[in-house]
């Protein structure tokens, strides 16, 4: 599984390309974060406020040049800085706090997605152009065309407010603390449904799609047939033998897909209040938190990247036949 | 073996009985246990934010918890508004100026203790203020700029010698937060320190529990005046806007709250009738404020002539702006002056009469007194300045507000029908608060902060001192006779010279008109009396109710609060 110094070339700029967009793109709104923090005192604030504010953080308004040449730095010393909304907290903790929620929430999303649009996908493909077919199918495109903000409102109005099935926000009942106990773990995943299932529609579509035309191909090979007429159940030929191998390219997908999830997560996390990086990127944002923002935009390149390296290894691992190749 | 095996059965169940009447007997005994007093939690919503960050540092104007001013740091005196500004001694239990007016002395309450035991003295107030007057960025206060320095000659007076006589100061030192010397002493930076556990003279210092989701603030050990107090904590769940906070209500768990609830009958007091409930006087005069020093030469010409801002005003639709844009809450402005109705024991009737007609909705009057001061019509049919240069603006609008986008919305289309080219534009909220610092806007919508008496107003948003340093003063509006009359106010020192100062006042703003006001905002405030009751409501109008970081009173109205039995 050795991975061609070609593949990691591309790799590498990638990376560069990602870090000089992290830096230029927050700086390409309007605005400084001391605007935002003077603005936040509204018409409370005296002129001593206001020169107060202007001298702390005065630093915000250096020369580019000096800004990025400190950026570098900090990265090679893996020092993200520190937060100017939450000031004096690192970025590093402001952003550890809220990327195990969404890591969280993505990773139970992602897997019950993968569960349901795999098995729904491999039994469409089965019985291709029956009823289950018919409806599923369709189903799943249009699934992949509902924006997440439709659906994250609808459930929150319907089952959260109307209905009061499920709590309208946080990641816990904020009256428990954390801790290894039934009734914390019990309430983070009470409080996750409603987000999971926001943001399992799309994610669902798509596995189930991919699927889908995945294993209409594989459903044509021989050793498909050969284990039809070797008498093997319909349950061992389809997922045995079929799936297995349409799996395959709803991995690359996956890879992907995480950035398309993470993005549909900030809306998920503002709608139902959940403390993970889409809020807190959201945040970022309106206050002009630069090194927030910097820190978390790295962060999810290198995420996205390191995926698809990491999908890259699987694939070559799986899949016996690339595995051939590379020798 | 059957009989044995219901012999056993039957002798453990004997004894099984034997032993729990034995115990429901001890425990129902009630002469043993006497059941412990339900804690009173008042759940509580001031502030908008995604993630709690504890910082109680009341130096910190913009990082601070809404909680630490008057819950935690307990002020000297507090001035009721909606009481002709009467003064309640809290920390201080009287203040006298000297003879000459360049001194002030406050003589605080005996026996008040900090929460963690050692006594409140006069030597906390002086340390307070000098570490105000030494180090600017603590100055939340706007010392600075008033006083001279600050003795302490016992331990219970505390002289304040001012910089220049100034009447309204003991006005001005509301706001002001008296910290422990024995702790602040020996913090290296005093505006980056977060304040995690605060030592404090108010009602509500100890904090219990902080996570980011939500917090409690409880009752102070050493409160002065516990008597009064029967709240026992106050509890802050992160709430992140207003969409969140209606999607809580239904859960009918929060008791006082301040946010803005559209259809308000339908959406909150619904959910329980009878204990749901709200008041929301008019608050602040929003006015359309024009920037008198633009940029923009032509503008500028237009903005200076007191017939353009007349005009201005007759083409607003004010009843629509709080019929259709404002859901009914605001109170539409009547009077030129811009007096906010809370301060109607102070209103001079001679400034209206013929100043207040130019308060009416009349687009033909507003095109006529345009003809006649020379703004002719140019080649694309919208009006120049008299010597013929085009006049063009936009109204600036906090993005997201949408009331205020309706109502900027609603003044355009007057405007237009007045043959002026505006448009409506909505910045982000910062980059709207930048311009009004920074003087790059023609026209806004904007309010003005009021203090307990009217002067802090009018003062703070039309006088030459203040004039483009803070977002109320966005005009930069500058009138030297309006200027003498307010330096007069500040010398004044009889409540009957006030009063005839400030008549004038209005009497100048409603001629002059230098900001066209059109309505005064709703005051935000719902209450619940499910567990606590003594709200103040409109059949009870004895103060501001509302529990944001502006309003001193809120320490008065949790004092009023008891839990329901």
């Amino acid at each position: 599984m050795r991975i061609s110094s070609r593949r990691l070339g591309v790799y590498t700029i990638a990376l560069v390309f990602a870090i000089v967009m992290n830096f230029t793109v927050p700086r390409l709104m309007p605005g400084t974060p001391v605007d935002a923090m003077i603005a936040q005192l509204g018409s409370r604030a005296t002129p001593a406020a206001i020169e107060a504010i202007k001298a702390r953080f005065g630093a915000v308004d250096a020369p580019i040049a000096t800004q990025f040449v400190d950026y570098l730095k900090g990265l090679a010393t893996l020092d993200l800085g520190v937060s100017v909304k939450y000031y004096p907290q690192t970025v590093v903790a402001v952003l550890s706090r809220s990327a195990l929620w969404t890591a969280f929430l993505v990773v139970t999303a992602i897997l019950f997605s993968l569960l349901v649009g795999v098995t729904l996908g491999a039994v469409a493909a089965w019985r291709r152009g029956g009823r289950f077919d018919t409806i599923v199918s369709p189903l799943s495109v249009v699934m992949i065309a509902v924006p997440p903000v439709i659906i994250a409102l609808t459930t929150l109005f319907l089952f959260g407010v109307s209905l009061r099935w499920f709590p309208v926000g946080y990641a816990y009942d904020p009256s428990l603390d954390p801790g290894l106990n039934f009734a914390f773990v019990g309430s983070v995943f009470f409080h996750a449904i409603m987000p999971v299932l926001t943001l399992s529609p799309y994610l669902i579509g798509e596995f189930q799609t991919t699927m889908r035309s995945s294993m209409i191909s594989v459903l044509g090979e021989d050793y498909v047939t050969m284990g039809r007429a070797k008498g093997l159940t319909s349950m061992t030929v389809m997922f045995g033998y079929g799936a297995r191998n349409a799996m395959l390219p709803v991995l690359t997908n996956l890879a992907l897909m995480l950035g398309a999830v993470f993005g549909g997560s900030i809306v998920t996390e503002i709608v139902f209040n959940y403390p993970g990086l889409g809020l807190t990127l959201f945040t970022a944002s309106v206050a002009r938190d630069y090194p927030v923002i910097q820190g978390q935009l790295l962060m999810m390149t290198m995420a996205t990247l390191g995926a698809n390296l990491l999908v890259d290894i699987i694939y070559g691992l799986v899949d016996p036949r690339l595995r051939e190749a590379a020798q | 073996m059957k009989t044995r095996h219901y012999c056993a059965f039957s002798r453990r169940a004997i004894l099984l009985s034997a032993t729990s009447l034995a115990v429901s007997l001890m425990t129902n005994g009630g002469v043993l246990a006497t059941p412990a007093k339900a804690e009173a939690m008042l759940s509580m919503h001031i502030e908008e934010q995604t993630s709690w960050v504890r910082n109680f540092n009341p130096f910190d104007l913009a990082g601070r918890r809404q909680s630490t001013m008057d819950f935690i740091y307990e002020p000297l005196v507090i001035f009721n508004a909606d009481d002709g500004g009467k003064p309640i001694f809290r920390l201080a239990t009287s203040y006298k100026f000297s003879d000459d007016l360049k001194s002030i002395t406050y003589v605080l309450r005996d026996g008040v203790k900090w929460s963690d035991g050692q006594p409140l003295t006069s030597a906390d107030v002086k340390y307070t203020l000098e570490l105000m007057l030494k180090n600017p960025a603590t100055d939340t206060v706007g010392v600075g700029e008033t006083v001279a320095s600050v003795e302490a000659p016992s331990p219970s007076e505390v002289k304040i010698n001012l910089k220049d006589v100034n009447t309204e100061f003991p006005e001005s030192l509301a706001d002001f937060p008296v910290v422990p010397e024995h702790v602040w002493k020996d913090v290296a930076d005093p505006v980056a320190f977060k304040n995690e556990n605060p030592v404090g003279s108010g009602p509500m210092t100890e904090i219990r529990r902080f996570t980011p989701q939500v917090y409690e603030q409880c009752r102070n050990p050493n409160y002065w005046d516990a008597a009064s107090l029967r709240v026992d904590c106050l509890k802050l769940p992160q709430i992140s806007g207003n969409d969140q906070m209606l999607a809580l209500l239904p859960e009918g768990t929060m008791d006082w709250i301040g946010s803005f609830l559209p259809q308000i009958d339908k959406t909150f007091v619904t959910l329980d009738p009878k204990n749901n409930g709200y008041w929301q006087p008019p608050a602040e005069t929003v006015a359309f404020q024009m920037n008198l020093k633009t940029g923009n030469a032509a503008n500028a010409q237009a903005f200076n002539d007191l017939n353009f801002r007349r005009a201005f005003s007759l083409a607003m639709d004010r009843a629509s702006m709080v019929d259709v844009a404002g859901f009914g809450y605001p109170v539409a402005s009547q009077h030129a002056s811009g007096l906010p109705p809370r301060f109607e024991a102070w209103r001079n009737k001679a400034a209206e009469g013929a100043a207040d007609e130019w308060m009416a909705y009349d687009v033909g009057k507003a095109n006529k007194v345009l003809d006649d001061a020379g703004y002719k019509k140019g080649a694309d049919n919208f009006r120049t300045t008299p010597d013929g240069q085009p006049i063009a603006f936009t109204i600036i609008i906090p993005n997201g507000w949408t009331d205020w986008i309706d109502d900027a919305q609603i003044a355009a289309e007057g405007l237009r029908a007045a043959g002026l080219n505006v448009s409506v534009a909505t910045p982000e909220y910062e980059q709207w608060q930048k311009q009004l610092l920074e003087g790059s806007f023609d026209v806004a919508l904007n309010s003005r902060a009021d203090g307990s008496t009217p002067f802090r107003g009018y003062y703070q948003s039309m006088s030459t001192a203040f004039g483009g340093r803070i977002t109320s003063a966005a005009t930069r509006y500058s009138n030297p006779k309006l200027d003498e009359t307010f330096n007069a106010y500040r010398k004044a020192t009889s409540d009957e010279e006030r009063r005839k100062l400030f008549d004038e006042i209005q009497v100048i703003v409603a001629d002059d008109m230098p900001m066209v006001p059109v309505f005064n905002g709703p005051t935000w405030y719902q209450y619940s009396t499910k567990r606590f009751t003594g709200w103040v409501t409109d059949k009870e109008p004895v103060m501001n109710p509302e529990n944001h970081d502006n309003n001193r009173m809120r320490l008065v109205h949790l004092l009023r609060l008891k839990p329901v039995q």
